[in-house]
């Protein structure tokens, strides 16, 4: 009990400045949806639209996760709150949990929005949005363990904020997660679908009804994001420490 | 620079004194034997109790750097200790393996009788730490600060409000409570963070260059903080380069020179190592003219120096050692003079 307050608090105490300023978070909250809106804008079909929504609910979670890089880097380097909850009777994981829990806050309103168009517009049913949330949960973690590593080991303020935005652009805007997968050229499509995003917006497709798949890919779809979490998870395991080595 | 390699300690200070064989360090040795004997016949004084304990402590980074070796001392409870040295001396390595943040490489520390790598979190539970260059968080006010922290260290909600607002009230925030810290100044916001150490009563406190890039109004505020949780009992070891800070806040003072102790004792003994105890100035009385400082070995040489500057009709002054020229005589350069 006393562990879960002290992430809890540690996670109000890094999301606070946020909180307290409603417009930005109104505004990075509906980033990840804005290529929903282009794309209900140029009017690409309605089944386009619901993609694209998917894609978004999977991809706000996703940056969530890097987005984890910049409070882990600012809390050590810049603020030196890591150094101060060390020599405290803070755990590690509550720490950990707490920092994770305050990337969540920020895309919370957008994704609740988002979900309940989802229910609303698609055949998914309440089963197909926990199995879209699952998803875009396993998701979640493996980049914020990415997140965890990448921000542990940056030692540069400028490379703490353009890497998490530049691995943004990477794993979000560039792979078909927006856009189905069958709108990349075929000779790029088996790249496109090393990405662990593309195999979480495959699957979420899948489950929102917008999208067939053969159990064969669902399998590999499910073996694919949760091998990639372990690898980052043993990827920030060695790379983030509570004490210096 | 030749580094000197030796360590000298505050009874080294009073010998070098003593050598001089002068009648007042005479009469101050006799008065000294005197009043310790009669103190003994009276009350038998308990040595106090160490708080940190450090024993032949070494650090070499992952990348190879050797960052600390062979360091060895004690600090009792109540003590303002303070490490001195040059930026990369090694200070922060030091501060940091006892606020248990750091793993040691060799040799053993431990901090209120507990070692700093096996029983790491009972040390945890008494300590606190206001990191060097530590901020806080520009949107949050001050007393979001302290009663958050306050929260995240286990504290209930209403005892968790009490003691913000009274610790804000010691150390004169409670006016600036709802003010961004970005609006604060330099030094408001280094109270914050000092403030923010203080929230769970630590039996010691770790300051890493508390006053780094403060105007004087707040470095003041800091030391009187530091003065103020002394007379509660509490413990501190601070790390500085400003030699002021070292002189005016330190009961014993370690200098600190490539990873090494050069010095440990008083700052009164650490002067003692400054020459003669007493520097000698020669000038000319033209303007712009030659001024040389001489720091003579002994009371002939003193004379003499005095004695030629007279003769030659020169401005002859004196001025006792600063702990600067004590860090000069050890370290063989200026604190600032990196490169050395």
């Amino acid at each position: 009990m006393m562990r879960a307050r002290e992430a809890v608090y540690i996670g109000l105490f890094d999301s606070l400045p946020l909180l307290r300023d409603p417009m930005l978070m109104i505004l990075l909250s509906l980033i990840s949806f804005l290529p929903v809106l282009f794309i209900f804008v140029f009017n690409a079909g309605e089944s386009a639209f619901l993609q694209s929504l998917v894609g978004a609910i999977v991809l706000s979670l996703a940056f969530a996760g890097i987005g984890s890089a910049q409070s882990v880097y600012f809390n050590k380097h810049w603020f030196r709150f890591q150094d101060i909850f060390v020599a405290s009777r803070v755990s590690p994981v509550s720490y950990a949990v707490g920092l994770s829990v305050s990337t969540l806050l920020v895309s919370l309103p957008a994704l609740a929005i988002a979900m309940t168009l989802l229910f609303l517009q698609t055949p998914a049913g309440i089963l197909g949005i926990l199995a879209v949330t699952l998803v875009a949960v396993v998701t979640w973690i493996s980049l914020l363990l990415l997140g965890f590593a990448l921000g542990a080991s940056t030692k540069n303020t400028r490379r703490a904020n353009s890497l998490p935005q530049l691995l943004g652009l990477l794993l979000g805007f560039l792979p078909p997660v927006y856009y189905p997968l069958d709108r990349v050229p075929s000779y790029l499509q088996p790249a496109a679908a090393l990405i662990p995003t593309t195999q979480a917006a495959q699957l979420a497709k899948y489950y929102a009804g917008l999208l067939p798949l053969s159990a064969p890919e669902i399998t590999f779809g499910w073996a694919y994001l949760v091998g990639f979490a372990v690898v980052l998870g043993l990827l920030a395991a060695r790379l983030a420490h509570w004490t210096d080595p | 620079m030749a580094h000197p390699g030796r360590l000298a300690d505050a009874q080294g200070g009073e010998e070098s004194m003593g050598s001089r064989g002068s009648w007042f360090s005479q009469e101050v040795e006799r008065i000294g034997h005197l009043c310790s004997e009669r103190s003994s016949r009276r009350i038998r004084i308990e040595p106090a109790m160490a708080v940190i304990e450090v024993e032949g402590l070494g650090k070499t980074y992952p990348g190879g750097t050797k960052a600390l070796e062979q360091v060895t001392f004690q600090v009792p409870k109540g003590e303002v200790f303070c490490l001195l040295g040059r930026n990369g001396a090694g200070k922060t390595t030091l501060l940091r393996i006892l606020a248990t943040q750091l793993r040691p490489t060799v040799g053993h520390a431990s901090v209120l009788g507990h070692d700093v790598v096996r029983e790491a979190r009972l040390i945890r539970e008494r300590i606190a730490v206001v990191p060097q260059e530590a901020r806080p968080q520009m949107m949050l006010s001050a007393y979001d600060h302290i009663y958050l922290m306050s929260r995240i260290r286990g504290m209930p909600r209403a005892e968790a409000k009490k003691r913000t607002r009274s610790i804000m009230e010691e150390f004169d925030l409670w006016e600036h409570k709802d003010k961004l810290t970005a609006d604060l100044s330099g030094g408001l916001r280094q109270r914050v963070m000092v403030s923010i150490a203080l929230t769970m009563d630590p039996e010691l406190l770790f300051l890493d260059e508390p006053t780094i890039g403060l105007d004087p109004l707040g470095r003041r505020q800091v030391w009187a903080m530091v003065r103020r949780m002394t007379k509660k009992g509490v413990t501190v070891l601070l790390t500085t380069h400003y030699m002021d800070e070292a002189e005016k806040l330190s009961d014993r003072l370690a200098i600190i020179d490539k990873g090494q102790t050069v010095f440990l004792g008083s700052v009164d003994a650490a002067k003692a190592h400054a020459g003669h105890g007493m520097q000698v100035i020669v000038e000319s009385n033209e303007n712009g003219g030659e001024r040389k400082v001489l720091s003579p070995t002994s009371d002939q040489e003193i004379l003499q120096v005095v004695q030629r500057g007279i003769q030659e009709g020169k401005r002859v002054t004196f001025k006792p050692p600063t702990l600067e020229d004590a860090f000069i005589a050890m370290v063989g350069g200026s604190i600032d003079d990196e490169s050395a």
